[in-house]
């Protein structure tokens, strides 16, 4: 039998965690029971972080949501505070996977799975979030581009929790736009994605713009010179097609069983015309 | 409470003890002392057994026993016609599936581990992958005794056959892929057996065919049939995939060697997907000839089956495709082709519409292409070469039953969805093109000629006046035994409290046949309505006994009573019951389906299963909206007008359209069993895409009840299969309709529909 831990507080954590190193952190276990159906013979400890209640929640302090990091997607969906300041993250968080799934998966787990198709992974890096991690005798504070170093891979140290998600309120964004392109409209694993914020002067230029593609790349793709193209221009199908041609330069998509890289490169391209609809 | 009735929308039967998890499945039975089988298949498609050490296998804490080719007593070899597919394989492995050995042991983690622990040594063999490759001169044999790699070449010549084509006004051509389809359903491979202490083989296995079984386990395994008991309990799903043995040889070998104890066997997800059959890969070559005014003239269709390794039933679900091949239309000449090609891809066998969704995709496509290039309404060229009753099809069979192909389209023709389809398609936002696209199918009942298509139906009454139909055909969820319930009830004036349904078992119940071919609820209806009038006859003459009454006029069969209506005297049946011995309670009633004959002589090259008599024929409408920047296709509306005959219970019948749509819908953009050099990629749920709910529009059912099956139990006839071979090619020529070109492989995934309609031209051309 695998031994399954439930602490409470941060210290029973560390505490596991320092007796037990081969233990692994297990939030809604939506990505990390599927893996370990397919490996039977590991019998390594679990620790639960579902009765952690430091780590659920939403608050605002300092002009900053702080979300923590085994909050479900379903809460973040519905909260208020989320919908008020971030939508963006909220539209993204309801495209994963479907009902039962968000009310398990959680945005601390969607972040330290690192999948390159994570959804919720393109507006966390327009939001410039940034990720609080604490350690039995330390704690530090990363931005989420740098916390995310590959597939699959992050710079999460051993002993190391993700414990809250830190997101700046910033400015209004008129446009708030995500998209995922999957193989069906739910239970789907992002193709591709695009999630943009753009901020409109009043003569109907953009003033600032913000474009980040999903799952074409080993890691989230913000694109600057895609971004550069649109700003100080008005979202016509030209300059957003200049962007799209620009992002499609930029980006590093693979192939696989899902689509090809052509595919891809060719939905970077497309999806930011979408844009232009939207104002 | 009500009798029940024919032509009443009533809950099934079974719908009440589904919901609470209460019928019990084959997966479900957990018996005492059970060991646990798991088979060990190396996963090399092709190559020569050099090494098989159990050793390690035997050494793993809880394994008990592992079996290997030299354990099977008997052929070894099973299979539903050509018995070439090894219970455990002896020599070569010939497809990723193939079962070198057999772990028993007391639980599944141990039997895994046991199988795992199997060392196999393989020396990889040439293969050949695809049809070029098995087709390919002096290609490597699948079989070395089928020469070509070729399980079957059959072909159906009518009329002048292709010759006419070169003096056709118009000839439009072109060439499709279809991609295998897995059968997805929710309760996997699975059963249990024992031997019992009398030498019988006892078995409780999710089957389509539980008497059949007997013969192939028998064969396979050296066991007389009938020392073979199967019982069948309801089926989580079937669709085809388990037409034939799937655990069941497995699960017979591993019983023989359990010392009298009980052996359960279900296979995961990742092995139903790796070992089940699955729907073949096709590639159809098209050439359609008509006249200026859109009169059909000739066809010439080339049909390639990818039959995988083993036999199974692919040369039949090979001939089906091709007795469909011209779709329900009126064709002086055609000449079909059609080629059973064996490769190291894992097997295919029976899935629901059976060869047909197929050919529906060419031909409706086809017809498409002609009305495009002669400027046509589709609707109208297809209601003008529309099959009547009177005609002769496209295999040369002359129609004597039901043909509402034309009273389909004509109510398609009536439906807000095609008659205000320009206004819907104008008001397509930004970045999305609408389209409306037709299809006309139809797809045979019954097993076709040369196989006996009959059934044997039992009906008691017990002690206490209530009765019992015994069902003889699976009831995979399709709904058959609610029909039978409902059928009873209707004959004997019965409320649905007082019938019971007893699935298959093949010591109760008596040879029926296989669930599947559209002749489930059919052949085994009519055979009940006979043990129904017969057990009711005699219910009216023993009540007429017991009243001493001169003779049996005026009595009636009431809920719970017979009554004689004069005197409104009565015996309730539970005094019947008592009365009567156990043989006179129990009645049996039997139908043989009708045949063709004299049969005419267009075919060769066919074993069985031609040519057929009844058909049920469709006409779909898929509205599309396709995204321009995407390629997403999304199915807005659907309809789907079917003439099945009389309908016998309206809620079940638009349930298992619309479930056959939404599973057309699947084949049409989604599912992709996809393998490399025969091995499977599309390992799980998660790379092998079925659609959700979100991705399904509300299925609009209509049935269109022109005219009824004489031959069927209360004017029926089957619709499980016809509504799978609509929506690929609706959905396809709705996407055409949309302005996004003509796409003739399937699925049509994202990806195609934006290569198509940005970059790549269409394969389909035109002549002339």
């Amino acid at each position: 039998m695998r031994p399954v831990l439930f602490p409470t507080t941060l210290a029973a954590l560390f505490d596991i965690v320092e007796h037990q190193p081969d233990a692994r952190l297990m939030a809604g276990g939506t990505d990390l029971l599927v893996r370990l159906r397919q490996g039977p013979a590991d019998r390594r400890p679990l620790i639960c972080l579902e009765r952690m209640a430091r780590l659920n929640g939403i608050t605002t302090e300092n002009n900053t949501v702080i979300i923590g990091a085994a909050t479900p997607l379903s809460a973040i969906i519905a909260d208020p505070l989320v919908q008020r300041h971030c939508p963006l993250l909220a539209r993204a968080a309801a495209t994963v996977g479907g009902p039962a799934i968000r009310n398990m998966a959680t945005l601390g787990g969607n972040i330290c799975t690192a999948s390159p198709a994570g959804d919720t992974l393109p507006p966390l890096y327009l939001l410039d979030a940034r990720l609080d991690l604490a350690a039995a005798h330390a704690t530090r504070q990363v931005p989420i581009a740098a916390f995310i170093t590959g597939p699959g891979r992050t710079d999460l140290r051993s002993g190391e929790l993700l414990t809250a998600i830190r997101i700046p309120m910033a400015e209004r964004f008129g446009l708030q736009h995500f998209e995922k392109v999957g193989r069906r409209n739910a239970l789907a694993i992002a193709v591709a994605s695009l999630a943009a914020l753009i901020r409109l002067t009043p003569g109907g230029r953009v003033a600032e713009a913000r474009l980040a593609w999903g799952s074409v790349g080993p890691c989230v793709v913000r694109c600057s010179e895609a971004e550069a193209r649109l700003t100080g221009r008005r979202l016509t199908s030209e300059t957003l097609r200049a962007a799209g041609a620009a992002a499609r330069a930029a980006v590093t998509p693979i192939d696989d069983i899902r689509a090809t890289t052509a595919y891809r490169r060719d939905l970077v391209a497309n999806l930011p015309l979408r844009l232009g609809a939207a104002t | 409470m009500d009798p029940l009735q024919i032509g009443q929308s009533r809950p099934r039967g079974d719908a009440a003890a589904k919901v609470a998890g209460r019928e019990p499945y084959a997966a479900d039975a957990y018996p005492d002392n059970r060991l646990w089988a798991r088979a060990v298949r190396p996963g090399v498609p092709s190559g020569r057994i050099v090494g098989l050490a159990c050793d390690a296998a035997l050494a793993v804490p809880g394994v008990v026993k592992v079996l290997r080719a030299g354990d099977v007593p008997g052929s070894n070899r099973q299979g539903i016609v050509h018995k070439d597919m090894p219970v455990l394989a002896d020599d070569r492995v010939r497809c990723c599936a193939d079962a070198v050995a057999l772990v028993l042991a007391e639980s599944p983690a141990a039997a895994a581990a046991g199988a795992a622990a199997v060392a196999v040594e393989i020396e990889p063999l040439p293969g050949v992958y695809d049809l070029d490759a098995a087709l390919a001169e002096a290609a490597h044999l699948v079989h070395a005794d089928r020469p070509g790699n070729l399980l079957a070449r059959a072909t159906i010549r009518k009329g002048d056959g292709a010759d006419p084509l070169a003096r056709c006004d118009v000839v439009v051509e072109g060439t499709f892929t279809t991609p295998v389809q897995a059968h997805a359903f929710l309760e996997t491979e699975s059963g249990v057996a024992r031997l019992q202490p009398d030498g019988t083989l006892w078995m409780q296995v999710s089957t389509q065919s539980p008497f059949r079984d007997r013969f192939e386990i028998g064969h396979a395994l050296s066991i007389p049939y009938d020392r073979i008991h199967i019982e069948a309990p309801c089926l989580g799903g079937g669709f085809g995939g388990k037409d034939g043995a799937t655990v069941q040889c497995l699960l017979g070998l591993a019983a023989l060697h359990a010392d009298g104890r009980p052996v359960k066997m279900v296979w995961d997800r990742e092995e139903s997907f790796v070992a089940g059959y699955k729907r073949h890969a096709c590639r159809l070559h098209y050439r359609l000839g008509a006249r200026r005014d859109g009169t059909l003239q000739a066809l010439h269709a080339r049909i390639w089956y990818d039959t995988g390794a083993y036999a199974h039933l692919g040369a039949e679900v090979m001939e089906l495709g091709m007795e469909h091949a011209a779709g329900p239309y009126r064709i002086p000449h055609a000449l079909i082709e059609g080629w059973c090609v064996h490769t190291h891809n894992p097997t295919a066998g029976a899935m629901r519409a059976f060869g047909v969704c197929q050919v529906s995709f060419a031909f409706e496509s086809m017809m498409d292409l002609l009305a495009q290039r002669l400027g046509m309404d589709p609707l109208a060229l297809r209601t003008a070469n529309a099959l009547v009753r009177g005609d002769t099809n496209c295999a040369g069979i002359h129609l004597e039953t039901s043909t509402g192909i034309k009273a389909c389209l004509a109510q398609v023709a009536r439906h807000p969805l095609w008659r205000e389809r320009e206004i819907w398609r104008r008001q397509a936002p930004p970045f999305k093109r609408r389209g409306v696209g037709l299809a006309a199918v139809f797809n045979a009942a019954g097993y076709g000629g040369g196989v006996r298509d009959a059934a044997i139906a039992k009906i008691e009454m017990d002690p206490t006046g209530h009765f019992i139909v015994h069902n003889a055909v699976s009831d995979m969820g399709q709904g058959n035994s609610s029909a039978f319930m409902q059928m009873a009830g209707h004959l004997l004036g019965q409320t649905a409290d007082r019938l019971r349904i007893r699935q298959p078992d093949t010591r109760t119940a008596y040879p029926s046949g296989s669930s599947s071919a559209g002749r489930t609820t059919y052949t085994f209806g009519r055979a009940l309505t006979f043990a129904c009038e017969t057990l009711k006859s005699r219910l009216l003459n023993r009540a007429g006994l017991m009243l001493f009454l001169q003779d049996d006029d005026d009595l009636v069969l009431e809920p719970d009573r017979v009554r004689h209506i004069p005197t409104d005297r009565s015996v309730t049946l539970a005094q019947l019951g008592a009365m009567m011995s156990a043989e006179e309670r129990v009645c049996l009633g039997q139908f043989v389906a009708p045949t063709c004959k004299p049969v005419p002589d267009t075919a060769t090259g066919f074993f069985i299963g031609f040519p057929h008599v009844i058909f049920s024929y469709s006409a779909h409408l898929a509205r599309v909206e396709i995204d321009t920047l995407s390629g997403v296709v999304q199915v807005t509306n659907y309809l789907a007008v079917t003439d099945g005959g009389h309908v016998i219970n309206p809620a079940m019948f638009h349930q298992q359209i619309q479930g056959g749509v939404a599973q057309g819908i699947g084949y049409a953009l989604y599912e992709d069993f996809i393998t490399h050099h025969g091995r499977v990629r599309t390992e799980d749920f998660t790379t092998y895409i079925i659609p959700g709910a979100l991705d399904l529009p509300e299925i609009v059912s209509v049935a269109c009840v022109e005219e009824t099956e004489a031959t069927g139990p209360f004017g029926m006839k089957g619709i499980g299969e016809v509504a799978m071979n609509g929506p690929l090619p609706a959905i396809a020529n709705g996407v055409a309709d949309a302005g996004m070109g003509r796409i003739c492989r399937a699925p049509l995934t994202p990806e195609r529909v934006l290569d198509n309609g940005v970059r790549a031209p269409a394969t389909a051309q035109l002549q002339k």
